[in-house]
């Protein structure tokens, strides 16, 4: 057997199923019988339904139901709300067929279930219906001017030390700085399968990052009970934050599957994955930033306007990074969201952070030149030691560790600091950075194991796994800490009827999972230990009854520390105890970090080159510095880290997501406008990980990692191109035409 | 999309008639531009003649010069060794549109063929008079960034999206036609057409006409140029291209074709900067006064304002590279 | 049923609907279309298609309007084949066609008769897998895994062509495969190896 230390990290456990194509996703099931659902949507923004005809999509070939709010089934989760006429709109919510209104462009106003996909598509879209029109907003810059923002304590300003200290400074900057809508767009379109068994039981196959609160949803809205609602989940293509919630294509889906009878599928289009699963809103944020004249932060004002839907208040940590980032003893910010009659948002990748830290990095670099001190020392002479926002000591913080690193692989210093100044041929170079900070945190997560009679291992937790890697990491995990070849281990996921995981995201998924693999095996450890406690060929003179701490766990053995030719392997174990199996579950528990303020941390360094003519830009190399604590498997935390980064590059230079706001329509819904970043805008990107334990959070030392590796590197694209032409790009995504 | 009759048409012939006995039908190659707008509702013929089995994929020096069959695919023309060799441009043009597995796909004839991508046209529940004449044009006082600077109208300030039909405007090339009436030859610069009143057409083609190739004239431009500026490094419609060629004796411009992509309903040939540079040494300062010249006349609609700036720069920028300058 | 009368029931509701200053969802072609509709659906409800898929023949009837992509998924229920966008725009549906990668959502099932069709579940000689199947697991190529058949399809393709020559052509070359993941620097790296260890055929 091979000696697994040897082996720093192993291959993607799904690898195999993933290049052959036998990775099921939602829209892959296949049951006899199969029908397929199609959504109609709504083609004006805001107003009623006032008449509906139906009759032409009904009686079109093969069709099997309409439901509209028509004939929407009476659901117990909708029958139960609380009345709607004392709530305000914003609490309001949005419950697929409950009513007329029309909240959004595009709102679903029917589904259509046929025996094809190509009838029911066909069948959708003669679906009439005709409105009572009101008049709508959908633009954040007249919301601003004339609209109401929303209130109450998720908006409430925040001041630390002295508010606008920054006016006093030496040396002081203001800037604006804007992003647009930005979507997540995996490559996997949200598709559902649904089972109904019975009028009371299902099984649904859903895109998912939460299968627990998905089947709670579930089980409301039908008003099931929990044992009869099995979601599996087994691939997710891609998420990013878009599958959380339970969006109205699957209630919809839940719906109709149930009306017909029959095995239903419902895959949305690509255009509706711009209005129906969430986006990134967009944000204006002022920065007002002030140092004294050798280059200390005095103070940092951080004001946010961004927007939400009308039916649905979301709120994510925009100004967060201004608090906690640097050493500063004055800060003060303000969040106003206003309503406006689109969708609504929700998390997305680095939710918050990456649209603060755009702001606060940009403007960083802006007082670094001020100031005339090089940016990476301007960050290096703030660094905060503690917590400045929860006076807490940091659980680890390795990121002046990032700096020096990133810095070094760079030739930060080789770099002339001079805007405009470096040139290779017609292309202006430049060096720009910019940090991301996040959340680490443990959530609780329970995980059943098996030990089998032949010594392999299965994990078994209700965890989705959208891309990273949770199952590879588990599988190393269980494999370093339980002593077992990565091979005779099998981790379960992606169905409820496993113990409850947590969700996929937020960056907590290995930190909160992995604590539970970890007890779980240690568990194992210790039953196995107490099985051999009498086995006389692990007594010594001194030690007469073994305990774990006396034993090593190795290739599927466990030996004696002190005399490893005296060994046992685990089979022999449940074998001579006369078992079928050791079973055991963890139920571990979440970490409150009462003591210790936890964040991962990225430093990025982005070497643009623009041409000096055309205004286009090419991201020529990126090296992104990483202090995520002890990194699981280096080559899937890698991958995590190129995937953030190449966001960051469609984010920095392309992705905007365009309203009419006349109509209030989407105009640019489909890959062909809306640009992400295609494998020639993609440079070499080199992941550099500081590797340190991390001694409070879990028992690996490992900190989150899906969010940080995109937060900061919009900044470090703009500071790269100020570097390289002078110019001070505020507002992304830095398109040609902004350069010319 | 609604079903709709299917039929393989096995000679040119066969296949004009066959759209002659159902005008509301039409002609499919490669699928990719025309599947797309029927997914969306854009159009909805009630028969599709598949007219990929016809012998119209041939490429060929003739006495006229290169002749390309309407159904020769893009990925076969462009790595053409007689294309590569004596046409470059079209060569370049080809390989900066689309993807690798569209231009398997798609023909020379769909090419020309194909719609703008307008976003006001591709979406059913606003308004287009390209696609219901007289509903408006939703991009006039709407998102324009890829909109046209030259030539529109009140009516549409679409762009024609084509890489390759920039090319083919620069090298004079002629379209061969066959319809109900017989054969006949458009001059390629003239089978696309600006939008005035009638925006709902694309081009010069009758009813009942199917392209059946084009010929591109022998020329003796030796510093050709295709240049394209989007907003992603590849995969992307153009904002701005243009496709140069030149003769250059010595230091001397002997003859000179431009053309531009991203700024008008369909390929826009430049020609005072064309008849600007005939004659002139090509330096970057003649290169400024021709484009100085050919942006004249061009309007921006709002957020396509910058390509009145990115124009000149992406007309000097394409004859630096063609004649090495640059 | 009398298609007569549902079209006058149409016209009045869109009169009435006009007077509520409404759209209708549909556009005015499809309407339009709409009405002949049911006798076209009547007569050209399916037809026969002989085709090859992974060296299976299949002779059976689809309907002229369901494109490569949803026949191959829906139909033979080989889900390896993804949707990515049904729109040309995202390459996560690249199979071969006769040896070469095209988008099968942007082509009618029925275009492809008598053609040899590979998809990703073609592409590995029973359990051994292909090369390319193996680098793209070496290189970690992918993280979600959607958009890696179409990947590994057209990577395939791409030394085929002969267009694996350097890193910048693989990068254009490559250009019609979205990775949202953004497994692109991986995903070239698994390409330079399987094309300096040769073969790569279908």
């Amino acid at each position: 057997m091979d000696k697994i230390k040897d082996q720093p990290f192993i291959d993607r456990v799904d690898g195999v199923q993933k290049v052959t194509g036998t990775a099921k996703y939602s829209a892959e099931y296949d049951f006899p019988g199969m029908v397929y659902g199609v959504l109609a949507t709504s083609n004006v923004t805001k107003g009623t339904i006032t008449a509906m005809d139906t009759k032409p999509a009904e009686n079109a070939p093969g069709v099997l139901a309409v439901i509209t709010h028509l004939n929407c089934p009476e659901l117990p989760g909708y029958k139960n709300l609380p009345d709607q006429s004392k709530l305000a709109d914003i609490k309001k919510g949005y419950r697929v067929f409950y009513d007329n209104i029309v909240r959004f462009n595009g709102q679903p106003i029917a589904i259509v279930v046929a025996d094809t996909f190509e009838r029911a598509t066909y069948a959708a879209s003669l679906i009439k219906a005709a409105y009572a029109k009101e008049t709508f907003n959908t633009d954040i810059d007249v919301a601003e001017k004339s609209g109401k923002a929303l209130e109450g304590n998720n908006f409430k300003e925040y001041v630390r030390g002295e508010a606008n200290a920054w006016k006093n400074a030496a040396v002081k900057i203001e800037a604006e700085y804007k992003m647009p809508i930005e979507v997540h767009n995996p490559m996997e379109i949200h598709a559902i399968t649904v089972n109904w068994e019975s009028d009371t039981k299902l099984t649904m196959y859903e895109k998912t990052q939460a299968l627990s609160s998905t089947q709670q949803s579930v089980m409301r809205a039908f008003g099931l009970k929990q044992e009869n609602i099995r979601i599996i989940t087994q691939f997710i293509g891609g998420a990013f934050g878009s599958a959380f919630n339970t969006w109205p294509h699957s209630m919809a889906a839940l719906m109709a599957g149930k009306k017909v009878g029959k095995p239903l599928k419902l895959m949305i289009t690509r255009n509706q994955m711009f209005n129906l699963v969430g986006y990134r809103p967009q944000a204006i944020q002022k920065m007002s930033m002030g140092a004294s004249a050798d280059g200390k932060l005095v103070g940092i004002t951080h004001d946010a306007t961004a927007m939400t839907a009308s039916y649905n208040e979301f709120t994510e940590g925009i100004v967060n990074a201004s608090r906690s980032l640097y050493n500063c003893p004055n800060v003060n910010t303000t969040y106003k969201v206003y309503p406006l009659d689109l969708s609504q948002p929700t998390w997305m990748r680095g939710p918050g952070e990456t649209t603060g830290a755009f702001a606060l990095e940009s403007a960083m670099d802006e007082l670094a030149y001020a100031a005339k001190i090089d940016p990476i020392e301007f960050r290096l002479l703030n660094y905060a030691e503690t917590d400045l926002e929860d006076k807490k000591p940091y659980s680890s913080k390795f990121l002046k560790e990032c700096y020096q690193l990133g810095a070094d692989k760079i030739k930060w210093s080789a770099r002339n600091p001079e805007p405009r100044s470096m040139k290779e041929g017609d292309w202006l170079i430049g060096y720009g950075t910019g940090s991301g900070i996040f959340s680490a945190w443990r959530g609780a997560a329970k995980v059943g194991a098996r030990l089998l009679p032949d010594g392999s291992l299965i994990l078994a937790s209700g965890v989705t796994d959208m891309g990273p890697g949770t199952a590879t990491a588990m599988t190393q995990l269980a494999s370093e800490t339980l002593g077992l070849h990565p091979r005779d281990i099998k981790f379960e996921m992606g169905d409820t009827n496993l113990p409850p995981g947590p969700m996929q995201g937020g960056s907590g998924t290995t930190s909160t999972l992995g604590t539970a693999v970890h007890n779980v095996c240690q568990s194992i450890k210790k039953k196995l230990a107490d099985l051999v406690k009498d086995n006389p060929m692990f007594h010594t003179e001194i030690v007469h009854e073994v305990k774990v701490d006396d034993l090593l766990f190795e290739n599927g053995f466990m030996m004696l520390k002190t005399d490893k030719s005296k060994k046992i392997s685990y089979a022999d174990v449940i074998k001579n105890a006369g078992l079928k199996e050791i079973e055991l579950q963890e139920d571990s528990p979440g970490n409150p970090m009462a003591n210790h303020s936890a964040f991962s941390y990225a430093v990025h360094f982005v070497k643009v080159m623009v041409h000096s003519r055309t205004g286009v830009v090419k991201i020529a190399r990126c090296v992104s510095a990483v202090d995520a604590g002890k990194i699981v498997n280096q080559k899937t935390a890698e991958s995590q880290i190129v995937g953030a980064v190449v966001g960051g590059i469609g984010m920095s230079l392309m992705e905007e997501g365009i309203i009419d706001h006349r109509y209030g329509r989407w105009v640019n819904n489909n890959f062909a406008d809306y640009h992400v970043a295609v494998n020639a805008d993609v440079p070499e990107i080199e992941v550099l990980f500081v590797n340190k334990p991390d001694p409070v959070l879990n028992p690996m030392g490992s900190k989150g990692m899906g969010e940080v590796g995109i937060v900061g590197f919009a900044a470090a694209v703009c500071n790269a191109i100020f570097h390289a032409t002078g110019k001070r790009i505020r507002e992304i995504p830095v398109t040609p035409d902004k350069l010319i | 999309m609604i079903n709709f009759e299917y039929i393989r048409a096995s000679s040119v012939k066969a296949a004009v008639e066959a759209l002659a006995k159902n005008p509301t039908g039409g002609f499919i190659a490669g699928g990719t531009n025309l599947i797309d707008l029927m997914k969306r509702g854009v159009t909805a013929p009630t028969r599709l003649i598949d007219i990929n089995n016809l012998p119209l994929k041939q490429v060929e020096e003739t006495s006229a010069g290169l002749h390309i069959g309407a159904l020769a695919i893009n990925s076969e023309v462009s790595a053409n060794d007689l294309v590569k060799n004596n046409y470059p441009l079209l060569s370049m043009a080809f390989a900066a549109g689309a993807s690798a597995q569209l231009r398997n796909m798609a023909t020379v004839g769909g090419n020309m063929m194909q719609k703008t991508r307008c976003s006001y046209f591709y979406d059913t529940a606003m308004p287009c008079n390209k696609r219901q004449p007289g509903s408006g044009c939703g991009a006039l006082q709407g998102h324009n960034r890829m909109h046209a600077i030259f030539g529109a109208s009140d009516k549409c300030i679409a762009v024609h999206p084509s890489d390759m039909c920039v090319a083919l405007a620069a090298l004079n090339a002629t379209v061969t036609v066959s319809g109900p009436k017989g054969e006949r030859k458009i001059l390629f610069t003239d089978f696309h057409r600006l939008p005035g009143d009638k925006p709902e057409l694309d081009n010069t083609l009758q009813k009942g006409e199917i392209i059946t190739g084009v010929i591109i004239p022998k020329n003796t431009f030796n510093k050709n140029h295709y240049l394209k500026i989007r907003d992603r490094a590849s995969y992307a419609f153009a904002l701005i291209s243009v496709a140069a060629a030149l003769e250059v004796s010595g230091d001397t411009i002997k003859k000179a074709s431009l053309a531009m992509g991203g700024v008008a309903h369909k390929p826009w040939r430049l020609t005072e900067a064309e008849k600007f540079l005939v004659g002139k040494t090509a330096t970057k300062e003649n290169f400024s006064k021709a484009a100085d010249l050919a942006i004249k006349g061009a309007k921006g609609y709002g957020h396509n304002n910058f390509k009145l700036k990115m124009a000149p720069i992406a007309i000097v920028e394409a004859l630096m590279i063609a004649t090495g300058i640059a | 049923m009398d298609n007569n009368c549902k079209n006058e029931g149409r016209r009045d509701f869109l009169k009435k609907s006009t007077a509520l200053a409404a759209l209708a969802v549909a556009s005015p072609a499809l309407v339009k279309a709409g009405e002949n509709d049911e006798k076209i659906a009547a007569l050209f409800e399916k037809i026969p298609l002989n085709i090859e898929v992974n060296g299976k023949a299949f002779s059976l009837s689809v309907e002229p309007r369901t494109t490569l992509l949803d026949f191959i998924r829906e139909q033979l229920h080989l889900f390896g084949t993804k949707k990515g966008c049904d729109y040309g725009q995202c390459g996560a549906c690249t199979v071969h066609v006769d040896g070469e990668r095209i988008n099968s959502c942007l082509s009618l099932a029925v275009m492809n008769e008598g053609k040899k069709i590979t998809t990703i579940e073609g592409l590995a000689n029973g359990e051994e897998l292909h090369p390319m199947q193996k680098a793209f697991i070496k290189h970690d190529g992918f993280q979600c895994g959607y958009c890696t058949p179409g990947q590994i399809m057209s990577a395939v393709a791409c030394i085929n062509e002969g267009h694996a020559n350097s890193r910048d052509e693989v990068r254009e070359f490559m250009s019609g495969n979205i990775c949202r993941c953004g497994a692109y620097p991986n995903i070239v790296d698994a390409i330079m190896q399987t094309k300096k260890e040769g073969s790569t055929h279908d």
